[in-house]
This record gives structure tokens, sequence and C-alpha cells, in this order.
């Protein structure tokens, strides 16, 4: 693509349209681009052609702009991605920057799972049995990496949460590694979860040794939980089966906020799923079907002060009753 | 053997494969099968399908260049969608419209794709904001030459992919 492939008609089309879009034309220059579109029917072909693939799609966006405010900008947002930290000084011009940055980080996520060995899709769980007869249950949204030697059978867990039963194998320990740590099978069946700021574990039989990845080590027998980041390991008070009620299709939850309900969901909802701060804060008691997100958010509006709207069927948006007037 | 034939035997020689690659690709076995239409869509577009040797390679190329579109419009749709939310408070744009500007982005970041930054950013700057040469020039601090320059060079590029259209169109 070069501009060797354009003919002289089009070049000339092109400075006219440069011109004419500078926002300071002048009038004698407006009567000679109207000459140069009369010299030539080809001329005004071009003019027209070319008018029709650049502005098109400029025009739809201020139509719908016209309409209903804040397109446009979004728009231009989304185009200009990549230089836009340096254009933007406002405030509004903050908020919408840390929209985006969470995006950035999301957008990264296809990529991620695409390179893993095993991941899964939005409302997807998958099983898998590995070489070594140990089975590995997939969220969805997940993505690990399995990188099984001689001397240790290594998981890596790059997204989401999984379930694993080891196969023993006496000498040869199964690892699950994310960047906050390990959690070493001693023969037994165990969840662990990635999340951004820190990793759980959830164990279902038997024990699992759990080492943070500051170097503290602990034990953790079935029916125990724990967290564990860079700072050291947290014991949860929550039950291993409710952190694992996920690979039965379940959301278990005691008394948790809203807004972790809600990220749990995510992983099964197309489409875009947001949640007001003051409706993120409410208290949730009870046991969901993961499969069928709708239903879940029927029955939360049932149970809770909150108001659901759908937009295009895409967005959805969870607010408090008291924020709507 | 007409073209249609020749299409219709690499459509069940190689439709049972190509949608076990997409599925694995994706994880979503109906999302995964749209994605073969639109493969097997861009070889009734493409090249003469007679004079195909390794009909797996070519596949493979069409079926990653699919995914990759794929891949690369539910991250706009995603980005437009977080940027709106962030900004209009209770209103959301109609279906129509929503279809409307979603399709318009894909176009322009489809036509813009590969320009330098600032390049983009004048065009955006001045297509989008409406804003004149001399504004841009003041707040991105470059001269007006280099702005007409930059004008210019995205212009002649959104014309020439938007030329080349019927080649590289994107799945429907």
């Amino acid at each position: 693509m070069n501009a060797a492939a354009l003919d002289p008609i089009a070049e000339a089309a092109i400075d006219w349209l440069v011109r004419l879009n500078s926002g300071c034309v002048g009038a004698d220059e407006q009567l000679a681009f109207a000459r140069w579109l009369q010299a030539d029917p080809r001329h005004e072909a071009v003019w027209r052609e070319m008018a029709g693939v650049l502005e098109q799609p400029v025009a739809a966006i201020r139509q719908a702009e016209a309409r209903q405010p804040g397109q446009q900008r979004a728009a231009h947002l989304v185009l200009g991605a990549p230089a836009r930290r340096k254009a933007l000084r406002s405030s509004a011009a903050g908020l919408l920057l840390l929209g985006l940055g969470g995006y950035v980080l999301h957008r990264q996520q296809p990529l991620e799972a695409l390179l893993a060995d095993m991941h899964t899709a939005t409302g997807e769980r998958r099983r898998a049995v590995l070489a070594d007869g140990s089975v590995l249950l997939l969220d969805a949204r997940s993505a690990v990496n399995i990188d099984f030697g001689a001397q240790v059978r290594l998981l890596n867990l790059r997204q989401g949460q999984i379930l694993v039963e080891a196969a023993a194998a006496p000498g040869r320990p199964l690892i699950v590694r994310t960047e906050h740590g390990e959690a070493r099978a001693l023969g037994t069946r165990f969840v662990v979860r990635r999340g951004e700021a820190g990793s759980e574990l959830a164990v279902l039989d038997h024990s699992v040794q759990l080492t943070a990845a500051n170097g503290s080590r602990h034990n953790f027998a079935a029916g125990r939980a724990a967290r564990y980041d860079a700072q050291g390991i947290v014991p949860l008070a929550d039950s291993a089966a409710a952190l694992a009620a996920w690979s039965q299709g379940l959301l278990d939850v005691r008394d948790r906020p809203m807004g972790e309900v809600i990220a749990a969901l995510r992983s099964y909802q197309r489409g875009y799923l947001r949640i007001s701060p003051q409706a993120a804060a409410l208290r949730v008691f009870g046991v969901f079907p993961l499969d069928d997100p709708d239903a879940t958010l029927a029955s939360l509006a049932e149970t809770q002060p909150i108001v659901i709207r759908r937009f295009a069927g895409l967005l959805t948006r969870i607010e408090h009753r008291n924020e709507i007037s | 053997m007409s073209a249609a034939h020749l299409v219709a035997h690499l459509y069940v020689d190689h439709y049972a494969w190509l949608h076990g690659w997409l599925r694995r690709k994706i994880g979503c076995t109906h999302l995964a099968a749209d994605l073969t239409q639109d493969t097997f869509v861009r070889v009734l577009g493409g090249r003469e399908v007679a004079q195909l040797n390794e009909p797996r390679a070519y596949l493979m190329t069409l079926a990653q260049r699919v995914l990759f579109s794929f891949w690369r419009r539910r991250d706009l749709e995603q980005a437009w969608l977080e940027a709106l939310a962030q900004q209009t408070e209770s209103q959301a744009p109609s279906a129509e419209d929503y279809a409307l500007v979603r399709e318009a982005i894909e176009t322009l970041d489809r036509l813009l794709a590969g320009l330098p930054l600032r390049a983009r950013r004048v065009f955006l700057m001045n297509r989008l904001d409406e804003l004149s040469y001399p504004e841009i020039a003041r707040q991105i601090g470059v001269s007006l030459a280099t702005v007409e320059r930059d004008m210019k060079r995205a212009l002649t590029q959104c014309w020439l992919v938007g030329l080349d259209r019927g080649a590289t169109a994107w799945p429907t």
C-alpha cells in the first residue's frame, strides 16, 4: 500500500479532500474545487466514490451521535486507543481511561487463553483426563498450561479456576502454580482460582501443601480454604465445597457482596455486565445456576433492592433502587 | 467441474476438521460452526479454487484470518460498550444505532489499520471531532504542514484499503 498505487485523478481528489476538510476554506478555494470537479466527468466519478468510502462510516457515527450523544466520543476512544493518553486531560477523560485500562487487560485474555494448552470460552466448562490419569475441570473463561515432566507434574493456571483430581504418582508431585504461589497435591481433589490480586485454594479431599510466593507454607486439610499472594497465606472462613460449587454448575454464596456474585457470573454471561458500587455492596445468600445467568439475575432482582437494565442485548447494568430516581 | 462444485467438494471434504480446529481455538461449537461458514464464504470470494494444490493450508490461512477478524471485532465491540458505559449514565443507543455505529467502527478500524498513531489521531480529530487543522496542530503540538501531511496519508490509506474491500471483506 503506497502512494504509487494512486492514480493521478484519485491523488488530486485526495488533495482536494485534504484542503476542504481543513476547517478554514476560502471562497476562492471552493470555486477552484467546483471548477476541478466540472473539468472532467472522471473527476466527479472518483470524487463520488471517494466520498462514499471515506464519509459513509463517519456520517453513520455522526447521525447516531445526533440522536444519542456520547457515541462519537466512544468511537474516537476506541479507534484512537493507543494514542489517546496524551490527548486527554480532563477528569472525565481520566475516568474513561480507567475504564479502558480495564478493557486493555480484558482484551489480552483471549490471546492468553489462545496460547494456553487448555482453555474455555464464556459459559463453557470443560473436563479433561490428563496423561497420568489425573482429571482436570476448567471453569468458564479459564486457561491452563500443562507441563508434565519426569520429576514433577506442573499445571500453570493462567486465568480463571480449575478443579484437579490428582492421580497418585509417588515421587512425581502434581503442582498448580499461579504467580501468587504453588499448591502441591498430596493425593487429592482441590480447586485453585487465580484472581488478579491473589489466588484461592479450596481442598475437597485429603490435603494440599500450599506455598505462597513469599515462601510461607501451610498444609490444608479437606474442607478448608485459603487465599494467597506475595504477602503470604490467609485461611478463609468459606467452606471449600462452596468455593468448588462451580464444578457442579452452581454458585454457592453465603453473605458475600453482590459485586463478587456478578464477577462470577461474568464468565458465563456473553456481553458486558456492569454493577454500580452501591448495588455491589449488597450482601447475598443463596445457590444460583451458573449456566443460566439471566435466571440468576432475575432471582437476585426478586430478593434484592436492585434494578436490572439491558441495552441492545449486550450491556447489562445492575443498579441499586435508590439510585433510580 | 464448475467452481461451485469444487467448493462443494471442498466443503464436504474439509468441513469437519476445520470446524474441529476452530472449536479448539475458541472453545464454542456453535461459534466455531459460524466461523467455519465464514471461512467457506471467503473461499467463494477468493482466488480460483481449481488451482488449489494445498487445500488444507489454504483453508487454514483463511480460517486464521476469519478468527483474527472475529477477535478484533469482539475487542472493538467490548471497548466501545465500555467507553459508552463509562460516560452515558442512563441512556443507551437504540438497537439500530448500535448496529450502525458498530459497523462504522469496524470499517474505520479496518481502513486505518497500520497507520502511524499520529496520522490516525489527526484523522479522528478532524473527521469525528470536526476540529480544524490549526486547532489540531495546536492540540498535538505540530506544524500545520504536518497535520496536512498526516491527513493526506490517512485519506490515501483509507481510499486504497477501501478500494481493496472486495478482496478483504469482513465476514458479515
